[in-house]
């Protein structure tokens, strides 16, 4: 009946006995729990130019915690990069930014969403890194008639219906993988490629979208396997089942940890020196791409963004992000920006900062200029936007993803 | 035969290699839960914190020297996290509350770890000459795997020489098998028990530092890790050395040379070995000999 309290007891009383480490850890695991941050809530002061747009509340819904909370970091750099560059307004109106933690599953996520929707009542939301929580907060988002940019989640089913409260300024698994198809199928020749990426619907997505136009390029497979999702650690069974396959390339779809793990593993049983690898980007993006080391060198990729574009664009834009942050940009960190701009640009075409007009506002803003060069929503909402062919270089000491072409679509 | 020999002999190996470090981090968690009756669940936090030491201490590159520093340290740091939670566990009774009690500290250990050494993968190189790949049977096969399975051995046959063969091993044999009546001889359970918890924290740190090279460090693992680890065991039987090693190796060839022989099934396996163990076996294949259930 008291089982809690006795045990709220029980720790009071082993407190003493617990070094001090665990008590400061205490604090800081208090302290990131608390997810609500934001701007000042002082929105009636400073109206200084009189003009006549009410403040927008803005949701920022990203991972803050768990696995995917580095690129959540990225995406809030991104986000306030735009808001910094713009006298913390969107489209001309002073923004309030709430924070909130989507976590690592809708589990997290879905709560989150329905926090920010109902109790904080924001204007629109922007954000969301993983799949599963979008296609769990979509209706939400539809329902209660708020929009939602998505700045990273990929499936290609969150954008499905093309609802007018549901926008993506990122990528489809499907499109990141089509891109690489024709480019691959001209490479082999006659030779075939096998396909090996995680056991879930991202994987399943992206070997589908470069299938497609892989094999329409008269491209064949060698061979396909799917590797379960979170708990692979060791990939030497499929490399096996790889190089026995004969195939003559490979293309895969990995994301974080598991990125890490086939590209080292990779490396080390000696595929890399004999089967070209071909991958969806974000097997080699941002701190992935540290952590794999030169293991990564020489892979051919795919996706829709690379610190290395050599645009005006581009380059102030990067000057601008090393200037704040002392990083280079993700790719995560422009799908936030973008998420920002594309708000931005929706409210100062509707010329009101309500729901209603901004999710109007989203489909009048045609096309982005963006540090991925110019983009524009397609009748689902997804981005249309270029492709680019990138390898893993040595640039400067340290490894990049170089530029190679942009990719017919 | 003899083709099948020849292109499974890596896979094997690989599934030696692993099992060797799930063994080094579950035989603890084994030998707590036999001696202790604690469930653990902290230790693949543990774990997690020895593959840590490794990124501060060995990073990008070390010599074999530094990486053998490191995994002292790691040892050293398990060894303390051992006693603080043997001290933590030692009045707190049932397995709920010691189970809600190091779940808690397994949450706030990683939001901790997450906070210092961030939330990206990090990675830990083999130590420089153990990193490259050497021939076996015509295939390239890295250096370092076939290092882990020494490894492991080792500390198999070292833990069973002092379980097996010291005046040592025999109390903490004695106190897994009837803990009263090694009180009755005179001999403070407590401190064999917290000896026992302090040992097998910081074999799981030596095995998460030992692990890193392949595995990595980033938030997350210590679930994979104490998943892995509960499976070893449960297959294994509680509370024996044996059990460790025999279902650390049965973990490892599941993992590794079943999926490369059933590819299809390869995310029902090792939990479907789990479940035909608990069905045939319920205590597990080796248990501890004389265990009260």
């Amino acid at each position: 009946m008291s089982i809690r309290p006795s045990i709220v007891k029980q720790l009071g009383r082993r407190a003493s006995l617990v070094p001090a480490a665990v008590a400061v850890a205490l604090v800081l695991a208090s302290c990131g729990g608390s997810s609500v941050s934001g701007g000042g809530d002082d929105d009636g002061g400073g109206g200084d130019e009189g003009a006549a747009l009410d403040p927008v509340k803005i949701g920022l819904l990203v991972p803050l915690s768990g696995v995917y909370a580095a690129l959540g970091e990225d995406m809030q750099q991104g986000f306030q990069l735009y808001l910094d560059e713009n006298d913390g307004k969107l489209g001309g109106a002073e923004v309030e930014v709430v924070e909130a933690d989507e976590g690592e599953s809708p589990g997290t996520g879905v709560p989150a969403a329905t926090r920010l929707v109902t109790q904080d009542q924001v204007d629109a939301v922007a954000g969301i890194v993983s799949s599963a929580v979008a296609l769990g907060v979509k209706d939400l988002f539809v329902e209660s008639k708020v929009p939602l940019v998505v700045a990273n989640a990929g499936a290609n089913d969150v954008t499905a219906g093309g609802s007018p409260y549901i926008w993506r300024s990122s990528f489809t698994n499907g499109g990141v993988a089509a891109a690489l198809g024709a480019y691959v199928a001209e490479q082999v020749g006659d030779g075939s490629v096998y396909l090996i990426s995680a056991d879930y619907a991202a994987g399943a997505e992206s070997t589908g979208g470069f299938k497609e136009t892989f094999e329409a390029a008269g491209g064949t497979i060698a061979g396909e396997a799917f590797t379960p999702f979170g708990t692979t650690t060791d990939w030497q069974p499929y490399l096996q089942g790889i190089r026995a396959s004969g195939a003559s390339a490979v293309y895969t779809f990995y994301a974080g940890a598991e990125a890490v793990g086939f590209t080292t593993q990779y490396n080390q049983f000696g595929l890399k020196g004999e089967i070209p690898l071909y991958a969806a980007g974000f097997l080699t993006e941002g701190g992935v791409l540290e952590a794999s080391g030169e293991a990564a060198l020489g892979i051919q990729n795919s996706l829709h963004y690379s610190d290395q574009i050599d645009s005006e664009r581009n380059n102030a834009f990067v000057e601008a992000y090393v200037a704040a942050y002392d990083e280079v940009p993700t790719t995560y960190a422009v799908q936030a920006y973008d998420a920002a701009a594309a708000l931005g640009l929706a409210i100062e075409a509707a010329g009101a900062t309500d729901s209603e007009s901004i999710a109007q506002g989203l489909s009048e803003v045609g096309e982005i200029d963006s540090p991925r060069g110019t983009f524009s929503f397609d009748e689902n909402h997804d981005p249309v936007q270029p492709y680019y062919l990138r390898e893993v270089q040595e640039v400067d000491g340290v490894l990049a993803n170089v530029v190679l072409q942009e990719l017919e679509q | 035969m003899l083709d099948w020999f020849d292109a499974y002999t890596g896979t094997v190996l690989n599934g030696l290699a692993l099992a060797a470090v799930l063994f080094v981090i579950a035989v603890g968690l084994s030998l707590v839960f036999g001696t202790m009756d604690v469930l653990n669940l902290a230790h693949g936090s543990v774990s997690l914190v020895g593959a840590y030491v490794g990124v501060a201490m060995v990073g990008d590159s070390a010599s074999i020297a530094a990486f053998v520093a490191a995994v002292l340290v790691a040892s050293a740091i398990g060894l303390v996290l051992g006693g603080v939670l043997a001290a933590m566990t030692a009045k707190v009774s049932g397995h709920l509350r010691q189970a809600l009690l190091t779940l808690g500290v397994a949450l706030i250990a990683g939001d901790v770890l997450a906070e210092v050494f961030g939330s990206d993968v990090k990675r830990v190189r083999a130590p420089e000459g153990l990193d490259g790949s050497t021939e076996v049977l015509g295939t390239p096969y890295p250096v370092y795997r076939l290092v882990m399975v020494g490894v492991g051995l080792a500390v198999a046959v070292l833990l069973y020489l002092v379980l097996e063969r010291t005046r040592l091993g025999a109390i903490v044999r004695a106190t897994v098998a009837d803990r009263d009546m090694v009180e009755a001889v005179g001999i403070r359970t407590t401190l064999v028990l917290g000896g026992v918890f302090a040992g097998g924290a910081a074999l799981a740190a030596a095995g998460g530092l030992l692990a890193a090279p392949v595995l990595g460090a980033q938030p997350g693992l210590d679930d994979t890790i104490l998943l892995l680890a509960l499976v070893v065991i449960v297959i294994g039987g509680l509370g024996s050395l044996r059990g460790a090693l025999l279902g650390a190796v049965l973990v490892g060839q599941v993992q590794v040379l079943g999926v490369a022989l059933l590819p299809e099934l390869a995310s029902f396996m090792l939990f479907g070995a789990m479940g035909l163990v608990l069905l045939l076996r319920p205590a597990g294949l080796l248990p501890a000999p004389g265990r009260r259930a």
